[in-house]
């Protein structure tokens, strides 16, 4: 993205501790990958925070706060999760939502554990590196049919037989 | 009537902007061939003109990107080669709501989007160039034959297969199978399909044409850093600018095609990267932006001789735009797959690419495999989803296996392409807003084609499978439909404007109505097909 122009953006505001530990939890239990550590969960705290340019977090993690009875982070996962649900549809949910699917998934610790391999031009694709390497299934064919041609009008019943063209 | 459309006045920036390197510059006021676009219509058409000794100037928005430049990272790759200027949607279609600005994901770079395409090659079946005879009334739908047949493309189909170098046809061979293909192949097998295959597919699997085999990167919609795909990018704008015939000018976006007193256009106005009005004289117009930038181009280019858009006489321009019938299916197995591994297309089952009414609606359709990284798959698998529905899918990754299905959808003329005169680009020019609603025949088809992906995937044991909506559309097609009368549609059988002697629309706007194949071999066929009339008429003194 182009730098943006000082004279006319606003500089996001940085978030408490208090607050970056709400948005965390909030993204854990939203988007929950019990095997994830938290990095790539506080490396997306930044990136929201980074991308809120309407100053919609730092409110909206009050009223997450608010909904949940003073603390959002005491909350089980089943409860914190019905909060967010009735936070859904607002700028603030919408802002963490668009930001997560992006900037976790495009995270490359992301993408080790979920075993995605990234870059592979540099290291010559996968052809000597398992692009047909599943065991589990027979090696299929990789021809065309070599019996009749395929029929591509079938007639109603009743109409005549099919015919291929 | 009186003059013609030109801009009046000293606006206009004298010499040429920005022509690329290997080009033969052309003078603005030399009257040359004018292609509007570099991808699979506008890069065939500049190939066959020059190597003809037609002097031609290639106008694109985009960016000369070249292999080196491309980026093995799914966004950092769209960032870099999509169109991302703004555009609106509307109508009932699930993108107007997920992805309002992005209706469609095509490229503006040099190359168009035969850098960012799959590469299957399937041809279109001959009844789906007569669907108005073979599929009877439809309500909704604005069903048109084509004034071409089967037959009558068949030569060209020929020279596009092996221009292309598509596997499985002329002796060039197949792709190896690979893990997401060898799960599909197993799963059709299975449910008894027949007619499955690595290809079609237009990547080599041996070193062809001075391209080298594919290395199973993974990449080929991040424009393929290997040169195995075809592309105009590494094919036909290289063998163009060899011939010395070509003015090849990138980041150059056409703004309006003006026309003299006699209704003949004369030349294509231009903006350069700097936003600096340019005018190129023309002999010959061709206009191959894809399907939602070459209706706005012709609409933008209204005059008092056309008041509704300049070819438009029939109402047509914009009209009966089409996407295909999309859908993908992501299986998740209980073993690993690692769907990210290889060609990411090489892979069709065709066996319901066929009309049989049976079927409960009108037309067939393909499954071809499809990979996703994570990255954007978390985008686009359910958009919208979060919670634990949406993170056991992106959990399940590298034990899951994807699907695309692609089929006729059928042409309406109320999804169209209009100019949205409330918001406007980067240049203050109105954008293009593109309304789509599914017809009912879509639906029906779209919810069969589901039913296949989970019949092939639970054959091989899935555990689940999900069925994701259309992507932005990659298929834009039939915005300047083909017509053999007037007034059912913009151009004539060789793609030339009913209206306008020697204007051409060269991509996949041409097409009456969308077949269920996917679309870049047809457009090439056409598009060589075009450029071999226009070498006549132009020899014959006839334009």
């Amino acid at each position: 993205m182009p730098d943006s122009d000082p004279q006319t953006s606003t500089a996001p505001e940085a978030l408490s501790p208090e607050q970056e530990a709400t948005l965390l939890r909030m993204l854990r239990v939203a988007y929950p990958h019990d095997r994830f550590p938290d990095a790539p969960y506080v490396r997306t705290v930044k990136t929201i925070v980074d991308a809120d340019t309407d100053g919609v977090v730092a409110d909206g993690l009050a009223a997450l706060n608010e909904a949940a009875g003073g603390d959002f982070g005491s909350l089980s996962e089943s409860e914190a999760t019905a909060v967010i649900e009735r936070m859904s549809r607002t700028p603030f949910f919408k802002l963490v939502h668009a930001t997560t699917v992006v900037a976790l998934y495009d995270d490359h610790e992301v993408w080790d554990l979920l075993g995605y391999e990234g870059e592979s031009f540099d290291k010559g694709g996968y052809l000597h590196r398992g692009f047909d390497d599943l065991d589990w299934l027979p090696k299929p064919r990789v021809e065309e049919f070599d019996g009749p041609p395929r029929v591509e009008i079938v007639q109603q019943a009743g109409t005549g037989t099919g015919s291929g063209s | 009537m009186t003059a013609g459309n030109g801009t009046p006045g000293t606006g206009i920036a004298g010499p040429a902007g920005g022509s690329a390197p290997g080009s033969n510059p052309i003078a603005p006021e030399e009257q040359a061939a004018v292609i509007i676009g570099s991808g699979a219509g506008g890069g065939t058409v500049a190939y066959e003109l020059t190597k003809a000794g037609i002097p031609c100037v290639v106008l694109e928005a985009g960016p000369y990107l070249t292999q080196a430049d491309y980026h093995n990272d799914e966004w950092a790759a769209f960032s870099q080669m999509a169109w991302l200027d703004m555009r609106t949607t509307s109508g009932t279609w699930r993108v107007a709501t997920d992805f309002p600005n992005l209706p469609a994901w095509i490229v503006k770079a040099v190359g168009g989007s035969t850098t960012h395409w799959s590469g299957a090659t399937p041809r279109f079946m001959d009844h789906e160039f007569r669907i108005k005879t073979v599929y009877g009334g439809l309500d909704g739908a604005n069903l048109l034959d084509w004034p071409i047949t089967l037959d009558e493309l068949a030569p060209w189909y020929d020279k596009a297969e092996k221009a292309i170098g598509s596997s499985h046809r002329h002796g060039r061979p197949a792709l190896p199978a690979n893990n997401n293909y060898i799960v599909f192949a197993n799963g059709a097998e299975r449910v008894g399909y027949r007619y499955y295959a690595t290809g079609p597919y237009g990547t080599n699997a041996e070193p062809y044409d001075g391209r080298p085999a594919s290395i199973q990167d993974g990449f080929n919609f991040q424009g393929d850093k290997n040169g195995s795909k075809w592309s105009t990018l590494v094919r036909e704008i290289p063998r163009a600018l060899a011939t010395g015939k070509l003015d090849l000018r990138p980041q150059c976006q056409a703004v309006k095609i003006t026309h003299d007193a006699a209704g003949k256009v004369d030349a294509v106005e231009y903006l350069d990267k700097d936003g600096n009005l340019h005018r190129q004289a023309a002999k010959v117009v061709c206009v191959a932006g894809n399907t939602i930038e070459s209706p706005r181009l012709l609409l933008m280019s209204a005059s008092s001789l056309h008041p509704d858009g300049l070819a438009n006489s029939s109402g047509q321009v914009g009209r009966n735009y089409m996407r295909h019938m999309t859908g993908s299916a992501y299986a998740v197995f209980d073993k690993p797959v690692r769907m990210h591994r290889g060609e990411t297309m090489a892979g069709i089952i065709a066996d319901e690419a066929k009309h049989d009414p049976s079927r409960g609606f009108a037309g067939g359709y393909y499954l071809e495999t499809l990979s996703l990284g994570p990255a954007f798959l978390a985008s686009f698998v359910e958009p919208g989803e979060w919670g634990r529905g949406f993170t056991d899918k992106m959990d399940a990754y590298e034990r899951t296996a994807g699907l695309w299905l692609v089929g006729e959808d059928m042409p309406q003329e109320s999804n169209r392409i209009t100019l949205n005169r409330d918001v406007t680009d980067q240049w203050g020019l109105p954008v293009p807003d593109v309304h789509f609603d599914d017809h009912p025949n879509d639906v029906a088809m779209r919810q069969h084609a589901y039913a296949a992906a989970d019949a092939i995937y639970g054959a091989v044991g899935a555990l689940s499978v999900h069925r994701t909506p259309p992507y932005p559309s990659t298929h834009n097609l039939g915005s300047c439909r083909m017509s053999a009368d007037p007034a059912d549609g913009v151009v004539d059988k060789w793609g030339r404007a009913h209206d306008v002697p020697n204007l051409f629309v060269s991509d996949g706007s041409v097409m009456t109505s969308g077949a269920a194949a996917n679309p870049t071999l047809t457009i090439v066929a056409l598009a060589k097909r075009q450029a071999d009339h226009i070498r006549t008429e132009l020899a014959a003194g006839a334009l």
